[in-house]
């Protein structure tokens, strides 16, 4: 006995063996963790509806994240198919005249989206009311495969209308400057060089008014800046006939000269104004102006004064040349004009009705106009009363309610 | 019967959208129409081209919806409302196109009034014609959407104001060109444009009717109808008697007629 043979065989056996076991305890433990992790995991299933939930209110809070933007979002899923839209959005899918255009310019933009083209457009809406709609398109999730695709539309009109207020107003002003003080050098050359005293003379009055010209914008512009400061200016009960009446006076040569009759017999003897005099003086002056130099020779000019509510109304009516729709809401600009070639004839600085603007907002009032062309303008100051309802009873006009009798 | 119900339901969707492009159609012309006005007066050459350009979408939306028309009155021989709904949109498509034909027409002669200086009257009363022809426009598409017959039959009496702008603006031309500030070839153009927004107001008119025949079953060629039957009773037997009864319906317009 004692074979080697026989003893190699038994080592061998129990490598083996061991080998067995070591890997039956492997999977054992293996499937031990396995069930352990299964057992504890039970509860974990158990709590899955509440994931669910939770997945719920965190789409319920985009959703209504996404409501609460003031522009309108419209998702597609990658399918294409539409997904959500807020409620901005929504009122596309309805929408007559010009927002019919917006619901297909949105389609659109999906469109150009899937294909790879533009993604942003700029949509101009005549209305009325006038808009300019900005329609982005983005690609939503990364890589490869995206998750869907959003359009959302803003309204940009009161960011592009600023943007072209800043705009004209930096070309405008080196203009308006830029022009008399150019002119002013290109005399003084040419004098200097002139022998003939006749045109040296000539030149010498062109330069005169060229600086006249500059200086009546110096003083536009100190005005307007002392207006502008002078927030809170003061509260003392004007008259408006006395604001009239020195308005007209400061106008007189210009209105003499233009053959032009203005009318002040509709302006209220006791209805006044709570401000500053000098200033309300240099607004009505500066409308009246306007006016004047605006109105065909001959022509008149209309001023009446009346109450609304709290407010007087102090309304300049001409029968000139009008103003053009577009211009309308930009006269009130710093150096705007209408026409840039007549503005030199009629020798304003481009400031008056910038002032006028100013001490409106100033005494907590407004200024309006309403125009057509070739039939005249109506500007209108409205400043808050000096008697307002409860105070003294105005002398003059009593006005007596009178109930209609409607049949 | 649930096959039925199904047929009528794709009927009503694929009228449903009808209305919805002729509303987009009308979006289209009212944009441009407005547009228009403005650059004709600010000889924006831009924007007139812009809309010279989109007239061929204008009139491929139109044949699309015409032949959708087509396509619903022969498939589903639509009745009573249905019928008068499918009819109203093909005409409809119809008058809303011409319009937006018209403002080309206007955008045209805006490029051949390019660069001329128009008297300040003139400016202002192109300005009042096209606001007001504007307006008579987006109102008939209002009628329609709401089906609103009572100011669909208002368009009527507001295109009075058109006409008497119209005719305002040509004596204005006349007197513009007699006082030697508007040459002949402008004065000319000027009239063109005046007439052009005045046919627009007709169109808007037009709609309106068309409108009113979708409520309520009327159109005014049933009055012309009306009269000519009584004009034929009293020549040929002598007596109006048998149509009395006829012209008694003309106080109650929805009974008159309801196309079968």
């Amino acid at each position: 006995m004692g074979s080697p043979l026989v003893v190699v065989t038994v080592v061998l056996l129990v490598v083996a063996l061991a080998t067995t076991v070591v890997a039956s305890v492997a999977s054992y433990r293996r499937l031990r963790v396995r069930l352990e992790s299964e057992v504890s995991s039970g509860p974990e299933q158990a709590h899955e509806p509440e994931g669910l939930r939770e997945a719920e209110a965190a789409r319920a809070r985009l959703a209504g994240a996404l409501e609460a933007v003031s522009q309108g979002v419209v998702v597609r899923d990658e399918a294409g198919r539409e997904v959500f839209r807020n409620q901005a959005a929504l009122a596309y899918v309805r929408g007559r005249h010009g927002e019919a255009l917006v619901e297909q310019a949105i389609q659109e933009q999906f469109a150009a989206l899937a294909e790879g083209g533009a993604l942003r457009r700029t949509l101009d809406l005549y209305g009325p009311p006038r808009r300019v709609l900005l329609l982005s398109a983005v690609t939503l999730g990364d890589g490869p495969h995206p998750a869907g695709a959003l359009v959302l539309v803003d309204d940009v009109s009161e960011r592009r209308r600023l943007e072209a207020v800043r705009r004209d107003f930096v070309t405008n002003i080196t203009h308006e400057l830029k022009t008399p003080v150019g002119a002013l050098g290109l005399l003084a050359d040419t004098i200097s060089i002139e022998d003939d005293a006749e045109v040296v003379r000539r030149l010498a009055a062109r330069m005169t008014e060229e600086a006249l010209r500059v200086g009546r914008i110096i003083d536009d512009l100190l005005d307007l800046s002392r207006i502008e400061a002078e927030e809170a200016p003061r509260h003392e009960p004007v008259p408006v006939h006395e604001v009239v009446s020195e308005a007209v006076e400061r106008v007189r040569p210009l209105a003499q000269r233009r053959g032009i009759q203005v009318d002040t017999s509709d302006v209220v003897r006791s209805h006044a104004v709570r401000g500053d005099r000098r200033q309300l003086m240099s607004a009505v002056a500066n409308l009246l102006e306007n006016a004047c130099k605006y109105s065909e020779e001959g022509s008149p000019v209309e001023l009446r004064s009346r109450v609304e509510g709290e407010m007087v109304e102090v309304e300049v009516r001409d029968q000139g040349i009008g103003i053009p729709g577009r211009d309308l809401e930009r006269v009130f600009e710093r150096f705007y004009r209408v026409d840039r070639a007549r503005s030199r004839e009629t020798g304003g600085t481009g400031l008056g009705l910038a002032i006028v603007r100013h001490v409106a907002t100033n005494h907590k009032g407004e200024v309006r106009v309403t125009s057509r062309e070739g039939e005249g303008s109506v500007f209108t100051l409205r400043l808050p009363s000096a008697f307002p309802s409860g105070g003294p009873v105005p002398s003059g006009r009593v006005v007596v309610p009178v109930e209609v009798e409607s049949r | 019967m649930a096959g039925r119900v199904e047929i009528r339901k794709s009927f009503h969707q694929s009228l449903d959208e009808v209305s919805h492009d002729i509303v987009r159609l009308a979006g289209m012309v009212s944009e441009s129409l407005g547009k228009a006005t403005e650059a004709l007066l600010d000889g924006d050459l831009r924007v007139a081209e812009e809309i010279i350009a989109g007239e061929v979408t204008l009139d491929a939306l139109t044949l699309d919806i015409e032949e959708r028309c087509y396509q619903l009155l022969t498939l589903q021989q639509p009745m009573a409302t249905d019928l008068r709904a499918v009819v109203t949109a093909a005409r409809l498509a119809a008058e809303i196109q011409r319009s937006g034909g018209l403002v080309v027409n206007i955008m045209k002669a805006a490029r051949r009034l390019y660069g001329v200086e128009l008297d300040p009257r003139l400016r202002g009363l192109i300005e009042r014609l096209g606001e007001q022809v504007h307006r008579l426009f987006r109102l008939s598409i209002d009628a329609y959407v709401e089906r609103d017959d009572s100011l669909a039959a208002a368009i009527d009496d507001m295109d009075d104001t058109v006409d008497d702008l119209h005719v305002d603006f040509i004596q204005t031309i006349f007197e513009a060109h007699g006082e030697g500030v508007t040459a002949l070839k402008v004065a000319v153009q000027l009239a063109l444009v005046g007439r052009f927004y005045e046919r627009i107001g007709d169109h808007a008119v037009n709609v309106g009717e068309r409108v009113q025949y979708l409520v309520t079953g009327w159109l005014p060629e049933h009055d012309a109808a009306a009269r000519q039957r009584v004009r034929e009773t009293d020549g040929g037997a002598g007596g109006a008697t048998s149509d009395a009864g006829g012209d008694g319906a003309g106080s109650s317009p929805s009974s008159r007629s309801e196309p079968a």
